[in-house]
Order: structure tokens, then C-alpha cells, then sequence
């Protein structure tokens, strides 16, 4: 692969660094870091036609989260545990290559620890979540509602992670696991406000189909150890498997870099084998982003180039 | 977020009507042997549930619920408490001991046995290996059993006494049982629960045990296990797989039983419950909760005058089968 130039960017003109603050500057240099190797890919994909085709800028965040949540596995216990929940995300958005006006695409990654305790504070249950997606959306603006961004579309979505309370001997652990295509949307909305680009962002998706796992009613993982993978796995609808991830966040730009902040909410249900699962989180999630452009080096926009943002 | 999209899931009051209810409804839910102990839990919950109100102190309801879980009869079977655990003791206390630490160590072994964390062993008199695994919470590796088979390998015979061995991880069971074995062996089966109600039970799955690979030793010689009422759960799965294999002897007294795999749950109050939830049927498909029967022929007591002089008559008869089978 060819060398490259990752510069931040916000529109062509606007590429200096001199007229922000010294912080914004190690904001961004550090973001640069932790961004690079993120974007090799999309270098590959956009050197070809780099003449022809528009730019795509990735608009990327990096977050954390921390809130509360509340889990009931009745596996483990057929009561609800409350305790502290906190999280690592990854959220990347880009226009779709062949579409790129109408379409966008997003890839997530969410990792997350909650620890909980029942009502008496005499046990304590973790969980551990990892949550890996990818979805499109086919967007309109509607520019009679003042230029509202909305996208709708299919999200492959896998979710891997673990319950586990110390107080159980033979059943101390609930595994799950699942992949589903999911129904997602978002509302975006830029403005101006004291001089700054800012935006709000509402994202939510819903499973439609898909499989997970669970063991059986009173099956030991020990059985599961020993051989035993019968009906394990799980058709998913939303008879017996129900989530609902919600982000509400704002992005506040300086230059090329985002400061966001806002509000999540994640509800996972599901009911298989008389196993009843629920776990609820509430969060505020903080982060940084930024909106970038791969090019080769020496190679410089054009006013006339064209660039399609995620948002 | 609405939560009317959530499955619904049963919840109780904190109080001590909610936490008998919660306990009654998660054992009745659960519990695996309601049939073969001919249990009406049903008409369990009418006897006790009046006993309970709302006045009662903390003390009064650990008491009546941990006499409702005693009707189980079954040593599995434990209500945890911050001031209290409760144990259901008949299946043992009821029967001899037939067991006698201090005789075997100060008469047998002369207190010059070799130890591997709790387990000991010896050569006894009459050139007969003698093992002591007192509890299968104590893992030993291949390498340890090596180690004890290969300073026993001239002995003519093996005696392995678990007696007292209140059972443990059923993993440490496959790694022992494993040097006896010449052929992948059918171990048993398991059989779990799949929904609430009383007969809901998945069809038994087989389960195997290998033979060490090489260059782990396989033990060929004639064994036998020592057994009492106290032999319980993973001990009791351990005499049901050996009592199958050839060359190999249960002598002692009837063992305790314990085949339920305990489950564990808790109660509003925080307090913790276990019981038998997923059944370990042996390798002919029968259930060992009551107990496994020494080999025709090798039921024996321990004889109170008699270890008054210094002599075990199970370890005896042991040595004697031994002595008789090579």
C-alpha cells in the first residue's frame, strides 16, 4: 500500500490548525493516533477512482459510558440485581461507496462491564457485553423540516458476553450470545449555535431475526461440557428475544474534531426455555470523534471536489 | 423505555410470605426428584404455608423453611443464611459411621503415610496399596496419580478408601477414574430439567470417560473402593462408574446417595438455597440418589470392639479380598 495522508478536515478550505486552541491540537494528534489504523481500509477503497469518485469523509467516535443498570437472569437467580454499569464504544459512519448521496454505512463496537447487586447487597453479579455491528441506512433530508437527516435500514449485529455471580456453585454463569439482523434509524440534525457547528443525533435498532444461545431450563454447563450441544441455539424473534438500543447524542465541532456527549439506553429481553433474561442500562456517554479524509499524499482538493459526509 | 415489550418475569415481596413463596416456587420449579422420593410438594406448601406471617422474626422463618426443605430428604439440599446454613443429615446420621481416621493412620499406616495436598497414601502389610482421597474438592493432576500409582506398583492389589469423602468436583472424579479404565467407557447419563413442571425432563445424554493416554500410568491390578454412608455425591458418582469396571470391588457399608447436581438460587431476603436440580442416572440408567450397594457379598461394618483394638474390619476384608483375588 502506498503512503498516505490522514489530515482532518471539516470542509476543503478548512484544513490549519493555527487558529484553534493548544488543547484542540493534542486532541486531534492523539485522535490521529488512534484513528490511523482504522482508516488503512478506506484508503484502499478510495485511491482507484480518487478522480472521479466524491470523497467520503469517516466521521468516527470514540466513547465512554458510564450509567446504571439492572439485570434479572433467572438462570442464575429469579431476582433483579442493580449496580453500576460502564462501557467503551467505537462508532464509525461513513457514505456508501456506490451511493453515497443516499447511502451511509456504520460500523459499531461496544464493550461494556456491569456489576450489580441483589436487594440485600449480599451478592453480587457481573456482566461482561461485547457488541460488534454493521448496517446501512438509506438517508433523505427533509429539507421542509429544516434540513433533518433521516436513514433507515439492516444491521448485522453479533453480541457476545457473560453473567456470572459467585454465590452459585454449579450454575455461577449465564453465557450469551447471538447475531441478529436488526432494523435501525436515525434522526440527525445540524445547527449553528455561538459559532460552532454542532448536531443531534437520535440512532435506535430493533432485532428482526436471528439466532442465539441459551442452554436449557436446568441444564448445567457442565452437561454442555460434557458433550451435550443439543438445543442450544435459538431461533431469535421478538416472541423470545427482544432488544432496543437507543443513542441520543450531541456533537459540539472543533475544526475537525467532535466533542460528543449524550444519553444511552440498551434493553435486552429475552425468554427461551423458561429462562427469563432481562438486562436495562442507562448511561451518559462522552466521547471524541472526528471527521476524516484518506488521501495520497501530495494530492490536494479541488474546490470543485465533491465530499459527502456521513452527517 | 417501555417495558411492556419485556417478558414477564415473576417477582416476590421481601417480606416473610414473599420469601417463602419465592423459596417454596423456585425448588418447586427446579427440584429433580419429586417422583422417586414420592415428595408431594403440593401438599408440603399446605402444611407450611400457614405458618407463615408477617411477625415472624428472621430466625422463626429459617426454621419452618428449612424443615419444609428437610422433606426432601436430601443431603443436597441447603437454605443459606447470614446467622445460619441448614443441612439435611439423615441420609448419614441415621447409619454407622464405619470410619475411624485415627484407627487407619496410628494402626495401618502408622502415621508414615505420603500425602498430595489431602490425599494420602501407603503401602499397608500384606503388600496392598492403600489411598485415602478424603474429598473431591481436592484436585490431583495425571502427574500426582502417576506419582501414587508408580510407588504402589509392586503392590498386588489397590485399596482406595472414601469413605467420609462428601464428593466434590465431578472433573477430579474423571481424572482418577481415568487411570482404570482400558477403553473409552460409558460413564452414565445426565438428565436436566426442561421447564417447570415435575416431569419435565430431557432425554438422558450419555456421557464417557477416556483412559489416560501413555505415557500416564493405567492401574491393571485389582482394587477396591472403600465406601460408608458418608461416600456422597461426586464420591457416590465415582463408586457407580468403578463398581461397573472389571477387577474392581465396592466393599463397606451402602453409600450415601447424592446424585442430583445442586443448583443454586436465592431468595428476596438474600438468602441462598441449593438443591438437586439435574439427575446422574449410572451407566445402566438408574438413578443412585439412594445410595450404591458394595459388590454382592462385600457389605461390611466397622467393628466398634474390634477397633478398640486397633483393628478396621472393612480395611480388613479389604486386604483379605485382595489377598484372595491375586
Amino acid at each position: 500500500m502506498s503512503p498516505t495522508m490522514r489530515s482532518a478536515m471539516n470542509s476543503p478550505a478548512n484544513s490549519g490548525f493555527s487558529d484553534t486552541p493548544r488543547f484542540m491540537k493534542i486532541l486531534r494528534i492523539l485522535l490521529s493516533l488512534v484513528l490511523a489504523m482504522s482508516l488503512n481500509a478506506t484508503v484502499a477503497a478510495e485511491t482507484d477512482s480518487a478522480d472521479v469518485q466524491p470523497y467520503r469523509p469517516v466521521t468516527a467516535y470514540y466513547t465512554l459510558d458510564a450509567g446504571s443498570s439492572s439485570i434479572v437472569d433467572t438462570y442464575l437467580t429469579p431476582l433483579r440485581y442493580s449496580g453500576w454499569s460502564v462501557g467503551f464504544g467505537y462508532d464509525r459512519w461513513q457514505a456508501f461507496k456506490r451511493s453515497p448521496e443516499d447511502w451511509l454505512m456504520n460500523l459499531r463496537l461496544n464493550v461494556n462491564v456491569d456489576r450489580d447487586e441483589n436487594l440485600t447487597g449480599n451478592a453480587t453479579m457481573w456482566n461482561l457485553g461485547l457488541a460488534f455491528s454493521w448496517g446501512m441506512y438509506r438517508r433523505w433530508t427533509l429539507h421542509s423540516l429544516g434540513g433533518i437527516t433521516v436513514g433507515a435500514g439492516p444491521r448485522a449485529r453479533i453480541d457476545v458476553g457473560c453473567l456470572y455471580t459467585s454465590r452459585n456453585g454449579n450454575n455461577p454463569a449465564s453465557a450469551k450470545a447471538s447475531a441478529t439482523v436488526d432494523a435501525s434509524a436515525y434522526v440527525a440534525r445540524k445547527f449553528t449555535l455561538w459559532g460552532k457547528t454542532m448536531g443531534l443525533r437520535y440512532t435506535t435498532s430493533l432485532p428482526l431475526a436471528g439466532a442465539f444461545f441459551s442452554p436449557d431450563y436446568g441444564e448445567l454447563y457442565y452437561e454442555i461440557w460434557m458433550g451435550n450441544h443439543s438445543g442450544l441455539s435459538h431461533v431469535a424473534w421478538w416472541g423470545n428475544y427482544f432488544r432496543w438500543n437507543n443513542d441520543l447524542m450531541a456533537d459540539i465541532r472543533f475544526g475537525g474534531t467532535v466533542l460528543t456527549f449524550g444519553y444511552r439506553c440498551d434493553l435486552l429481553s429475552t425468554k427461551v426455555s423458561h429462562i427469563n433474561t432481562r438486562i436495562v442500562r442507562h448511561a451518559f456517554v462522552f466521547g471524541i470523534g472526528g471527521e476524516w479524509i484518506s488521501m495520497y499524499p501530495g494530492r490536494r482538493l479541488s474546490a470543485d471536489t465533491k465530499i459527502i459526509s456521513a452527517f | 423505555m417501555s417495558l411492556a415489550s419485556c417478558h414477564h418475569i415473576d417477582s416476590w415481596d421481601n417480606d416473610p410470605v414473599g420469601n417463602f413463596e419465592a423459596l417454596w416456587t423456585i425448588v418447586d420449579e427446579h427440584y429433580c426428584f419429586f417422583k422417586e422420593k414420592d415428595v408431594d410438594w403440593q401438599e408440603v406448601y399446605s402444611r407450611y404455608r400457614p405458618r407463615i406471617h408477617d411477625e415472624m422474626s428472621a430466625r422463626e422463618l429459617f426454621t419452618i423453611c428449612s424443615e419444609m426443605l428437610a422433606e426432601l430428604r436430601d443431603g443436597h439440599t441447603n437454605l443459606t443464611s447470614g446467622f445460619n446454613t441448614s443441612y439435611y443429615t439423615k441420609w448419614w446420621s441415621d447409619y454407622p459411621q464405619n470410619y475411624d481416621e485415627r484407627l487407619v493412620e496410628q494402626y495401618y499406616l502408622n502415621f508414615s503415610e505420603n500425602h498430595i495436598g489431602s490425599v494420602t497414601y501407603a503401602m499397608l502389610q500384606d503388600n496392598v496399596g492403600y489411598i485415602r482421597y478424603p474429598s473431591f474438592n481436592s484436585g490431583l493432576g495425571h502427574g500426582n496419580i502417576d506419582a501414587m500409582l508408580s510407588s504402589l506398583i509392586t503392590a498386588s492389589g489397590l485399596i482406595i478408601d472414601i469413605r467420609d469423602n462428601g464428593g466434590g468436583g465431578l472433573d477430579n472424579v474423571e481424572t482418577l477414574v481415568m487411570h482404570f479404565l482400558r477403553n473409552r467407557t460409558l460413564a452414565g447419563y445426565l438428565c436436566h430439567k426442561t421447564g417447570p413442571g415435575h416431569d419435565d425432563f430431557s432425554d438422558p445424554f450419555a456421557y464417557y470417560y477416556d483412559p489416560v493416554s501413555e505415557p500416564h500410568i493405567t492401574w491393571m491390578k485389582p482394587v477396591v473402593v472403600l465406601t460408608n454412608r458418608s461416600t456422597f455425591s461426586a464420591a457416590n458418582n465415582f463408586v457407580s462408574i468403578m463398581k461397573m469396571l472389571p477387577g474392581i470391588y465396592i466393599v463397606g457399608d451402602r453409600t450415601g446417595g447424592g446424585s442430583g447436581m445442586p443448583y443454586s438460587s436465592e431468595i428476596p431476603c438474600g438468602w441462598g438455597v441449593r438443591f438437586s436440580a439435574c439427575s446422574i442416572l449410572d451407566s445402566e440408567g438408574r438413578t443412585t440418589e439412594f445410595g450404591i450397594d458394595p459388590t454382592e457379598g462385600c457389605h461390611v461394618d466397622l467393628d466398634p470392639q474390634l477397633a478398640l483394638q486397633g483393628r478396621d474390619t472393612m480395611l480388613d476384608f479389604a486386604v483379605a479380598l485382595l489377598m484372595r483375588t491375586v
